[in-house]
């Protein structure tokens, strides 16, 4: 997968910004990602077992899921703005948040405690949720963001000199900039 | 998108193969087995008191579950392993049965438990996992894959005789950007991949302005060329489409883009036979193609007047050699006197087509677009010179004929022995080649080869470079020139390689030689191409200045800039190249 990734170019190109418009999208994916914690009642199950009020827990996960967005839209670059596959991608990204962080980070912080019955299902279901709308919003969030084509074009490593590739300044040109 | 996918397909495949294995699952139950269904945890949990809608709910996400999966599959495994489509499926199946076995059921357990939350360990995490439950799994996992990987495959092209969609009907810009129009301006191109070769022996059409959506997107592509700076742009109307039959022609397929090029620009070089025929017509090896499609090129021109750039046939010598001697497209053989044999009939049906555009409008330019090929003998053993020079003949070929260039003799003698009269050949090198012809030279970092000691060519990369090579093609035929085509299957070392090949160009220009234009091509990322597209899988080839997104690629701001830096400089608002020729 990451050499099929990296043959599109990991670089998303100047004109992009997956950063914002990943954490943009994040952050919005919260919104329906909560209303399923808050009708399973797992929410409450969650600060209860992080011992913090719902609502501190809800403070502290909308910047997280922020970052997490962030990281998504960046890792998954070109292909995260895709509107066909995108929506894929997400939910497999929130699918991979939920084995990682509700199945066995949740646990080990806690010492052993983790939401069981319908709490556990609503924790599954809110980051899959999350990942769906994550991955539908990035192409859509990203759009806006971009830098146009006139002044993206403008950057100097894209201009004559990019023929030189990765080359430096010769030996010789440098000894003479020193003196 | 890294990947070109058939929703439509893996939509299919995921249901299907998410059918089957519950049909398995209920089968198990149904003599007492293992089971850890989702329809238990729903009962328990979400539908306690409703079994019905638990059983329903369980099913509609068993098979969102499998579609799910069968999207993931056509983006990332599909085509990648080397094995028959059923038993890739069933490869693929290890990771979603090890992700059942080892989280998903285990947590399934967990969320039947009538409590909050409960305390756990690893081992009584998975102790809800028996050995019964886990061949369960495994089993049902592995129908899916097989089902799945059976039903989804070939995501892109059609069954020859078949036709994709109508082309989107033109609507108004939302961004009304014009290409400025400089008659005689040096020719900043581009092109819109259009091949449309058929593979697995004419049953399946490749066809790649449908692959990368161009049917649909076809007037998003052209503003994104204008907002380049493009001025010429190279474009394919889909003959296999268009020509129906003699005097038969569905102009849908072209009709609205062409208005749009010709009411806001680039200006079209429209390129009429790119690597592929109508299945009436069958295959290069077929005589009368020269006759059809001179009848083809005849009615666009005459449908089309103020066209007045064209390519009648692209890449001659690559069509041959991929139809006739490499044996992936079209005719599908392997075999030296059926290369000559296509050569022949190719550069015989872009004479007729010239003639016939001539017809209707005089002062038609003509781009030959041509490979530059180059083949270097690895030693002085003698079956290695004479492989490189029989391969460098070869190569020469179909210009050698269009151009009425003295033909190797090697080549002439294989075109004898395939029955052609001393007389055709004798007709076609004492015509009068039309005045206004641009040799178009294309160059990619394959294109200069070497010959080992067992007569096999190696890519050399870029040895010589365009200049040298371009400069073989300028001292045999003395035409106008043009580079053609040119891209790097890199995205982020594209950059680099235009900036290298505009000082060719300009390095061959600075020498005397009458040089019109320059090209990347193409606009849009196409689809198949590192594996010349001899297999449907779909693989993105990421060398147009924007990817399948239509997001821009480093190439295509950097070719702005390009545009930008030089279009304004006055030997390139004027041309004197093309001042020449137009005169």
């Amino acid at each position: 997968m990451a050499t099929f990734l990296s043959v599109q170019g990991y670089d998303p190109g100047p004109s992009q910004r997956p950063l914002t418009s990943g954490a943009i999208s994040g952050a919005l994916a919260t919104i329906p990602a909560v209303a399923i914690l808050i009708v399973f009642g797992a929410l409450k199950v969650e600060a209860q077992i992080l011992g913090l009020t719902p609502l501190l827990t809800l403070a502290i996960g909308c910047p997280v899921m922020a970052l997490a967005g962030a990281i998504y839209a960046r890792v998954f670059g070109r292909p995260a703005n895709n509107t066909h596959g995108g929506w894929l991608f997400g939910m497999a990204y929130g699918f991979g948040l939920w084995a990682m962080g509700a199945v066995l980070v949740l646990p080990i912080v806690s010492g052993g405690r983790t939401p069981a019955g319908p709490a556990a299902l609503g924790v599954a279901m809110s980051l899959l949720t999350w990942g769906l709308a994550t991955g539908i919003l990035v192409p859509f969030v990203h759009r806006p963001l971009h830098e146009g084509l006139e002044k993206a074009s403008r950057h100097a490593h894209l201009g004559p000199s990019a023929a030189a590739g990765k080359n430096g300044p010769i030996k010789e040109q440098r000894q003479s900039d020193k003196h | 998108m890294i990947r070109v996918v058939s929703l439509r397909k893996a939509v299919l495949a995921g249901l299907a193969g998410a059918f089957a294995m519950h049909a398995f699952s209920l089968g198990v139950a149904a003599f007492g087995g293992p089971s850890a269904g989702i329809a238990d945890t729903l009962r328990s949990s979400a539908f306690r008191n409703s079994p019905l809608l638990a059983y329903g709910a369980a099913a509609l996400t068993d098979l969102s579950i499998g579609v799910c999966w069968a999207v993931f599959y056509a983006f990332f495994f599909w085509g990648r392993m080397r094995v028959r489509p059923p038993l890739q499926g069933l490869l693929f199946a290890i990771i979603p049965a090890s992700l059942a076995i080892l989280i998903v059921y285990p947590e399934l357990a967990l969320m039947r438990i009538p409590a909050d939350t409960i305390t756990i360990s690893l081992r009584s995490f998975y102790a809800p996992l028996s050995a019964g439950l886990i061949a369960s799994v495994a089993i049902a996992h592995a129908i899916f894959g097989l089902v799945m990987g059976a039903i989804y495959h070939r995501p892109v092209g059609y069954p020859c005789g078949s036709r994709p969609s109508l082309p989107a009907p033109r609507g108004r810009d939302r961004k009304p950007v014009y290409s400025e129009r400089r008659p005689d301006g040096f020719m900043f191109a581009t092109g819109i991949e259009c091949s449309y070769p058929t593979i697995e022996q004419g049953r399946w059409r490749r066809d790649e302005m449908d692959s990368t959506r161009h049917y649909s997107m076809w007037q998003h592509d052209f503003l994104l060329a204008r907002e380049i700076g493009i001025t010429h742009i190279r474009y394919g109307p889909p003959l296999h489409l268009i020509f129906e039959g003699p005097g038969r022609y569905n102009w849908d397929y072209c009709e609205p883009q062409l208005e749009e090029l010709r009411d806001a620009g680039p200006e079209p070089i429209i390129d009429l036979c790119h690597f592929g025929v109508p299945t009436w017509l069958g295959n290069f090896q077929n005589p009368d193609i020269a006759d059809a499609l001179a009848e083809y090129a005849g009615a666009f021109a005459s449908r089309y007047p103020w066209v007045r750039f064209y390519t009648p046939v692209n890449e001659m010598y690559v069509c041959a050699r991929m139809s006739a001697l490499d044996g992936l497209w079209n005719e599908q053989l392997r075999d030296e006197g059926a290369y000559a044999r296509a050569a022949w009939n190719l550069a015989n049906a872009s004479i007729a087509m010239s003639d016939a555009i001539l017809k209707h409008r005089p002062d038609t330019i003509f781009i030959n677009s041509e490979s530059s090929e180059f083949y270097q003998p690895c030693c002085p053993d003698p079956h290695v010179q004479e492989a490189a020079a029989a391969a460098n003949a070869r190569r020469f070929l179909p210009l050698d004929l269009i151009y009425a260039h003295p033909l190797d003799p090697l080549m002439r003698d294989l075109l004898l022995q395939q029955g052609i009269d001393q007389s055709e050949i004798d007709r076609i090198a004492h015509r009068e080649v039309p005045r206004r012809s641009v040799l178009g030279v294309d160059y990619y970092e394959w294109n200069e080869r070497l010959i080992d000691r067992s007569g096999n060519p190696l890519a050399l990369g870029e040895l010589f470079g365009w200049y040298v090579i371009a400069n073989q093609y300028w001292e045999r035929y003395r035409r106008p020139m043009m580079h053609t085509e040119t891209n790097k299957p890199d995205a982020d070392g594209a950059p680099r390689w235009l900036w290298r090949q505009w000082h060719n160009v300009q390095l061959l220009r600075s020498s005397g030689v009458p040089l019109v234009g320059f090209t990347w091509y193409s606009l849009i990322d196409q689809v198949d191409w590192s594996i010349a597209m001899s297999e449907p899988l779909g693989i993105v080839y990421p060398v147009g200045m924007f990817d399948l997104n239509r997001e821009a690629r480093t190439v295509g701001l950097a070719y702005k800039q390009l545009i930008d830096l030089y279009r304004d400089q006055p030997d390139y608002r004027e041309s004197p190249a093309l001042k020449t020729l137009m005169a």
